[in-house]
């Protein structure tokens, strides 16, 4: 009963740590999709994000589009087209 | 000769004679009663001479009715409920035509076509009735306005920045990005009191709705209650915005 209890923590535990980045990574192309479309470039949906630094990322959209959504200096969200 | 014609003639003279002392007789006696019912006549014009004179065809014509009916009424009855007959006719349409003006006030188009006297006292009581009318009327326009006051405790701004500020329904890039924008509308704004910007306050309208209208897409899926606040707030917010006054202390 205990070894039963114990494989299901684990598996609990397993997919947790697993789709914990999975969520953070939909909430990301999510914020950068609505980024995009806010400042009225084309994209339709962000499908990847490579991070280059502290909120600065590479966006890949599903028309293929490619953008550098970053702040600038003054604090300015701008996207860059790749 | 005259002895042979009286004889036989004799009986028809004396029925004839008979006849013709009844029917003199009965012509007598309505010839005595007919002249008081002439009176009746003046006691009648004088009582409706007080009374609105616009109908007079109506007593005219009544008076030629009973004409005709009074002798059967004189002849069956005595002579004082002749008098008093007729007299009450004339009197009741006096006292009923005033009555149905008030009764008749409030559809004044109906009763205006009939009678041409009533419709002048309906006047002025349709003037205090539409003046009554119009005295709640006010009251109701002065109810009216508490109803945009609950508007005015929905527009919290700081707290609708906190609350966009702590949302996770948009992420940190959208955030900033809607700052962005919404720095940008209040320095149009800026620049339209300062005389800077040469544009109306119905073109900058335009990207206030826009900029709303962004943010609620971004909310009304996650955070309804956000948006529907902010949905509650747009005039007062732009109450605020196109007010110089109101701006300056924003």
């Amino acid at each position: 009963m205990s070894k039963r209890m114990n494989g299901w923590t684990l598996a609990a535990a397993l997919s947790a740590f697993l789709s914990g980045p999975s969520l953070a990574a939909d909430a990301l192309a999510k914020d950068l999709t609505s980024t995009i479309a806010l400042l009225g470039l084309p994209c339709g949906q962000v499908v990847s994000a490579q991070r280059l630094k502290d909120n600065d990322y590479i966006a890949t959209c599903s028309d293929k589009n490619r953008y550098r959504v970053f702040v600038n200096p003054e604090g300015r969200v701008v996207a860059t087209k790749q | 000769m005259l002895r042979r014609l009286e004889q036989p003639f004799s009986p028809v003279i004396r029925i004839a004679g008979l006849l013709i002392l009844s029917l003199a007789a009965a012509g007598c006696a309505g010839m005595d009663r007919a002249p008081q019912a002439e009176p009746t006549r003046i006691e009648a014009k004088q009582d409706r001479a007080p009374a609105p004179e616009p109908e007079p065809q109506q007593p005219e014509a009544k008076p030629e009715q009973p004409v005709a009916a009074k002798p059967v009424q004189v002849a069956s009855k005595p002579d004082a409920p002749a008098v008093v007959q007729p007299a009450p006719k004339p009197d009741a349409p006096a006292v009923v035509q005033p009555v149905p003006p008030p009764a008749a006030a409030p559809a004044p188009p109906s009763a205006a076509p009939n009678n041409q006297v009533a419709a002048k006292p309906e006047a002025p009581a349709a003037k205090p009735a539409a003046k009554a009318a119009a005295s709640p009327a006010p009251k109701k326009e002065v109810a009216a306005p508490p109803a945009p006051k609950p508007a005015a405790p929905t527009l919290d701004l700081a707290a609708l920045e906190k609350r966009l500020k702590e949302t996770s329904a948009i992420g940190v890039f959208t955030k900033l990005t809607l700052k962005n924008q919404v720095d940008a509308l209040l320095d149009q704004f800026r620049g339209f009191y300062q005389g800077r910007i040469k544009t109306t306050l119905t073109q900058l309208r335009q990207p206030y709705d826009q900029l709303l209208m962004k943010v609620l897409s971004l909310l009304q899926d996650s955070d309804p209650p956000l948006a529907r606040e902010i949905t509650q707030s747009r005039e007062a917010i732009w109450g605020i915005l196109s007010d110089p006054d109101k701006f300056k202390n924003l």
